[in-house]
């Protein structure tokens, strides 16, 4: 039981001078469970491998249970890691996969034995434990690996995308079961994806990473409904939030037929910028048929069943965008009709060259 | 479609695959028996010749008799001699490349300037043909006056010695190991390139030390690739002739069968019948050998369980 605290943390790879994971300010409590997330070269893995020692860190620190570990070797940490690959002994059964961290530690075999099988039993994986990991399905092979990490009983969870090997159905399932496995053992818990979807279902709050710089911790839901910043907003949730970018015409953005109703913060931030260029961000739930809206032609329905995406053509102010509209699934709406949208929700005013959200500051 | 064939669907499916096996099948003849020919024909003949009495130095008809040859090659005390310095050559050079082969491949297994460099020349030795690595050695560094080791030892107070004729099996083991560790390193080096770096990593996370590590997780994946080095290189170590015969020339026990073979048939006794089949029991000794070998790496890697 352990918080985790990065101070200022950077990793430059040799041969570089981008950082990798620059200066990641990040207080993580005891018995949370954080999420990681960021596209591929975002530096999320970089940063989780800081955290277990096995890629330095070149400034700043971190911190496990208020002690500096900056500089200890992984064995010293009293961490646990599940790696993408699972990364498991080949040439050991299960139960010596699973015992080996205890021998490691000079634990007495009956003790190893018995702390082997009370994982296993959570895991189910009691048949098991005599077949080496090539007799195993990925599934399986996924379970011994977080059996590893559990009969460590360590300070903290480290994963690096356990679940990515894992097919689209086992994924959701084991999924589930990890959170409720960390919510029973209470251990605080680091969780590196790349699928926002995991991250928001996943983890009681999340970090989104971006060429290595932290852009937002938050909950899932603070993330989804006040996204920092562009990057965020168009990484969190599926389908991603429509982006539109407007010329600001005085002190109002034009959307369709009619300017955009704008809280108070967010118009006064308006009237306070100097820049031209805004983006408009509306995610596709917060768009709806309106008899007054903008007239826009349909390209693509997907239909999902309870609901229905319609890709429509958006025009406004200088041009026309791609939106996505989420309508009831017993709607029917088809390609080249054309209908009339308005936004019918709250709208993410960005500025386009910063990126930066206006309006009050999510994270207060 | 109605089929006016009698077969089932079923046979039909099969008489299908089978000819389209056979179409597969047949260009690959030729070859087969080319290589059937070229390989096995010797054999054969040396294994009728191992029943004859035949010497090649009188005009006496050759003579059917049997196994006789071979019950009186373990009568002959110097066959039994040369058969005891076959297994001890062929066991300590092959276990000792072993072991040097797999050390230096721990250490190339890792990146530093001039890798490649360092790399080929490690390889250089294998790449010397066997006559030239028994006279460098022979001369430059074996011996008594102008050698290199002499001169080392010199150097720190210690007396010339002659290598050569003082330890004559041993100065042959020594070259065959430098010869043969190269090999070795490179079979153990592609062993250790084939391993997941992120099981290292996990061993580290849990805690393993370095040589926790190696004996009880790089070891045991290392086991196909070391029983691969030794049955290699016990099937060719058993055949060394060149180095024997330029370094002491069959001297004092330094005599393995093939060189042993070689002095009872054209070397000088004209035995063509006895030397045959002291070949053929080269090769059975070559088949106990590498299973020996495989079995005692085995079972010592095998007991490796938590």
């Amino acid at each position: 039981m352990a918080e985790v605290k990065y101070e200022a943390a950077s990793r430059i790879y040799p041969g570089t001078t981008l950082a990798a994971v620059n200066k990641l300010d990040l207080d993580i409590a005891d018995g949370e469970l954080l999420v990681l997330v960021g596209p591929s070269g975002s530096g999320k893995s970089t940063a989780l491998r800081m955290l277990a020692g096995l890629e330095f860190v070149d400034q700043g620190s971190i911190y496990i249970n208020g002690k500096d570990v900056t500089l200890s070797p992984p064995q010293d940490r009293d961490i646990a890691m599940v790696f993408q690959n699972y990364a498991l002994y080949p040439q050991m059964s299960v139960a010596s996969n699973m015992a080996f961290a205890l021998k490691q530690q000079g634990i007495p075999k009956a003790e190893r034995m018995e702390r082997v099988k009370e994982a296993a039993k959570i895991l189910d994986l009691e048949p098991y434990l005599d077949r080496k990991p090539k007799n195993l399905s990925g599934g399986q092979r996924q379970r011994v690996a977080m059996g590893r990490a559990i009969v460590r009983e360590p300070q903290v969870f480290l994963m690096d995308e356990p679940l990515s090997n894992l097919d689209a159905k086992l994924r959701v399932q084991t999924r589930t079961e990890l959170v409720d496995l960390q919510a029973r053992l209470g251990v605080t818990t680091v969780y590196v994806t790349h699928d926002q979807v995991e991250a928001m279902t996943m983890g009681h709050r999340v970090a989104v990473l971006d060429h290595g710089v932290l852009q937002q911790v938050d909950t899932p839901r603070r993330l989804y409904s006040h996204p920092a910043n562009l990057f965020v907003a168009g990484f969190i949730g599926s389908p991603a939030m429509n982006l539109i970018e407007v010329d600001r015409q005085g002190d109002q953005l034009i959307v369709g037929a009619k300017p955009i109703p704008l809280p108070d913060d967010v118009a006064s931030d308006l009237r306070a910028s100097d820049s031209k260029r805004f983006v408009v961000g509306v995610r596709p739930e917060h768009l709806a048929l309106a008899e007054d809206g903008s007239p826009s032609t349909v390209v693509v329905v997907e239909e999902l069943g309870s609901d229905a995406f319609v890709h429509v053509e958006m025009p406004h102010e200088g041009g026309s965008t791609m939106v996505v509209v989420r309508v009831d699934g017993e709607t029917s709406i088809e390609r080249g009709h054309t209908l009339n949208f308005d936004v019918n929700g709250p709208v993410h005013i960005f500025d386009a060259k910063s990126g930066v959200r206006l309006g009050s500051d999510p994270s207060m | 479609m109605t089929s006016t064939s009698t077969l089932s669907r079923d046979e039909q499916v099969k008489a299908l695959q089978k000819k389209d096996a056979r179409r597969r099948r047949i260009p690959l003849l030729p070859a087969l028996i080319f290589t059937i020919v070229v390989t096995q024909t010797p054999f054969v003949f040396s294994l009728y010749f191992g029943f004859l009495k035949w010497r090649g130095n009188t005009t006496a008809p050759r003579e059917w008799i049997g196994f006789k040859n071979y019950t009186d090659a373990f009568q002959n005390m110097f066959f039994r001699e040369a058969a005891w310095v076959s297994i001890l050559m062929t066991v300590s050079a092959v276990l000792l490349s072993v072991i040097f082969g797999t050390l230096i491949a721990l250490l190339l297994d890792r990146k530093f300037f001039g890798q490649g460099f360092v790399r080929t020349l490690i390889i250089t030795p294998f790449l010397v043909m066997p006559v030239v690595a028994g006279l460098v050695w022979k001369n430059q560094m074996f011996s008594f006056n102008f050698g290199v080791i002499n001169w080392v030892l010199n150097q720190v107070g210690i007396e010339s010695r002659e290598w050569v004729s003082e330890f004559p099996l041993w100065t042959i083991v020594i070259v065959l190991v430098w010869q043969w560790t190269p090999f070795m390193m490179l079979i153990m080096l592609a062993g250790l390139q084939g391993q997941s770096s992120s099981v290292l990593e996990a061993a580290k996370v849990d805690g393993a030390s370095a040589s926790a590590t190696f004996f009880q997780i790089t070891l045991p994946h290392l086991r196909p690739y070391l029983e691969l080095g030794v049955l290699l290189g016990s099937i060719y170590l058993i055949q060394v002739y060149d180095h024997i015969f330029t370094i002491t020339g069959g001297g004092p026990g330094s005599t393995n069968i093939p060189f042993f073979v070689n002095q009872r048939s054209f070397g000088a006794a004209f035995a063509y019948g006895s030397a045959s089949a002291y070949s053929i029991l080269v090769v059975i000794a070559a088949i106990l050998i590498a299973n020996f070998g495989l079995r005692v790496l085995s079972g010592l890697l095998e007991g490796e369980e938590a």
